[in-house]
């Protein structure tokens, strides 16, 4: 391992700490409001999208830059990997008795989806890392804007049951802490065997556009006005897309 | 053929009439499932999607200032055509306004992707058949929501086709527009590209993707049009 390693592990595991820390600014607005509304919750979540897919972008030229079809193959384990996670999260949800669940049960469920995610989220920053500081700046970018409407997520379920503002975004930082933790093994993975970073791109982008496909976009469409929802993803997608390029 | 005018309009008008290949599912069922018009339109987006990010690295990174004043323009072109076209709003409305609404509507996003084959053709020819040949198969399950909807109002399939192969008539005109823009001033390409890739994207998020979560599952939604994507940048090696 050679000696600049130590140094982009720290700085891999500070980007993936503060992507972590961003999810408690979701409780901030409970500080001001009592209830946040569903349609700000949508345009966080279109916000979101945008930066994910344009991200993704980014993540794919990098990876089809060394090898396309790895990269394409690492998508499809992303697609997976998000398929999988949110099968067992169903059986989760599913089981007996969770339509009478307590309140505690509730914040529970919140909390096991929400982690559940964030280790795809934390593998996404870490591989970034491997394809340079600039895929690396984006990623952790949109993820952790990503991680507000979540943090919010939390932090509206957690509060009217008596939670602090502190309490609740204490728990959005916990839910999202397997960000740091996968982030590092992540880019120690792709920086030790470089053939497989095509493959942690485009796992990484795979799993990103997936989770924005099947879950924030159709969320943001249900609970806000359509067209708006779609010129925020739109213009979001493209700034994106294009400050990559341009960086 | 070496003329890239005549090259573009010979790719436009073979993905323009590729469109009425989207009235053969109708000779087996008179209606189709809902489900089948959702992962027709998430078919099409996600083709869509994959193709403004091919238009997006064909480009040198130094002309992103252009491709992202095309793109804005792109996207609020788009937006303001949509009001001004507001889709129809009773579903087996037969009137011919409402018929009108929906062809313009097709017309209109045929239009942005004559804009992106005339583009492609004007950065290199294979860049342009590469565009043509997926456009032409974007085509296909795109002429099948339109037709769906005219057979709802009445209309005979062979007419459904002949006007969904019409209504991609801009395709070919803006094609040839865009080429004979660039050639000329070829400054104005990452402009062109730019709008192309801008007005696809807000077509997506704007009509494909709320119409087809509309009609099928999430999971089934993100699925074929993750497909698509994938399948386009696969295509194309990824980068140009």
């Amino acid at each position: 391992m050679n000696a600049h390693v130590p140094t982009s592990v720290l700085a891999v595991f500070i980007a993936a700490l503060i992507t972590a820390l961003a999810t408690g600014l979701g409780a901030l607005p409970f500080a001001f409001w009592k209830a946040v509304g569903t349609s700000a919750v949508a345009y966080a979540n279109a916000l979101a999208s945008g930066l994910m897919l344009g991200a993704s972008f980014g993540l794919v030229a990098e990876g089809s830059g060394v090898n396309g079809p790895a990269t394409m193959g690492g998508a499809a384990l992303g697609v997976l990997a998000i398929i999988g996670a949110d099968r067992a999260l169903r059986g989760v949800e599913a089981r007996p008795g969770r339509e009478r669940a307590s309140g505690t049960r509730r914040m529970l469920l919140v909390m096991t989806v929400m982690t559940a995610h964030s280790f795809a989220e934390g593998v996404a920053v870490g591989v970034a890392f491997g394809g340079g500081a600039r895929l690396a700046v984006a990623i952790t970018l949109a993820i952790a804007i990503h991680n507000i409407p979540e943090g919010l997520a939390i932090s509206a379920t957690f509060r009217p049951r008596g939670a602090s503002i502190a309490a609740c975004a204490l728990w959005s930082i916990v839910s999202s802490l397997p960000q740091p933790v996968m982030a590092v093994p992540a880019f120690l993975f792709v920086e030790t065997f470089r053939g497989v970073l095509p493959w942690g791109l485009g796992f990484a982008a795979g799993a990103m556009v997936f989770m924005v496909l099947v879950e924030l976009l159709p969320e943001a469409y249900e609970q806000a006005r359509a067209p708006k929802v779609a010129l925020l993803v739109s213009l979001t997608l493209v700034g994106m897309a294009l400050a990559q390029r341009s960086l | 053929m070496s003329d890239p005018l005549l090259t573009a309009l010979a790719y436009a008008a073979g993905a323009a009439a590729a469109s009425a290949l989207g009235a053969l599912p109708f000779l087996r069922k008179r209606v189709l499932p809902p489900s089948w018009l959702g992962w027709a339109s998430a078919l099409a987006a996600g083709l869509m999607l994959g193709l403004a990010y091919t238009i997006l690295v064909a480009l040198p990174p130094n002309r992103a200032p252009a491709l992202a004043g095309g793109a804005a323009l792109g996207v609020l072109l788009v937006a303001a055509v949509a009001r001004l076209s507001a889709a129809p709003s009773a579903p087996a409305e037969a009137d011919a306004p409402a018929m009108g609404r929906l062809l313009l509507s097709g017309a209109v996003h045929a239009a942005h992707e004559g804009v992106a084959i005339g583009v492609a053709t004007a950065v290199d020819l294979r860049f342009g058949a590469f565009m043509a040949i997926a456009i032409a198969v974007h085509n296909v399950p795109e002429a099948a929501v339109l037709v769906a909807g005219l057979r709802q109002r009445g209309v005979r399939l062979g007419e459904a086709a002949g006007l969904a192969v019409t209504a991609n008539a801009s395709q070919v005109a803006l094609a040839a527009a865009t080429l004979a823009l660039t050639v000329p001033a070829p400054g104005l390409t990452p402009w062109m590209a730019g709008l192309a890739v801008g007005a696809l994207i807000h077509l997506v998020m704007t009509e494909l993707l709320p119409d087809s979560y509309h009609h099928a599952g999430r999971t089934s939604i993100a699925l074929v049009a993750v497909a698509a994507m994938g399948a386009v940048v696969l295509a194309r090696g990824g980068l140009p």
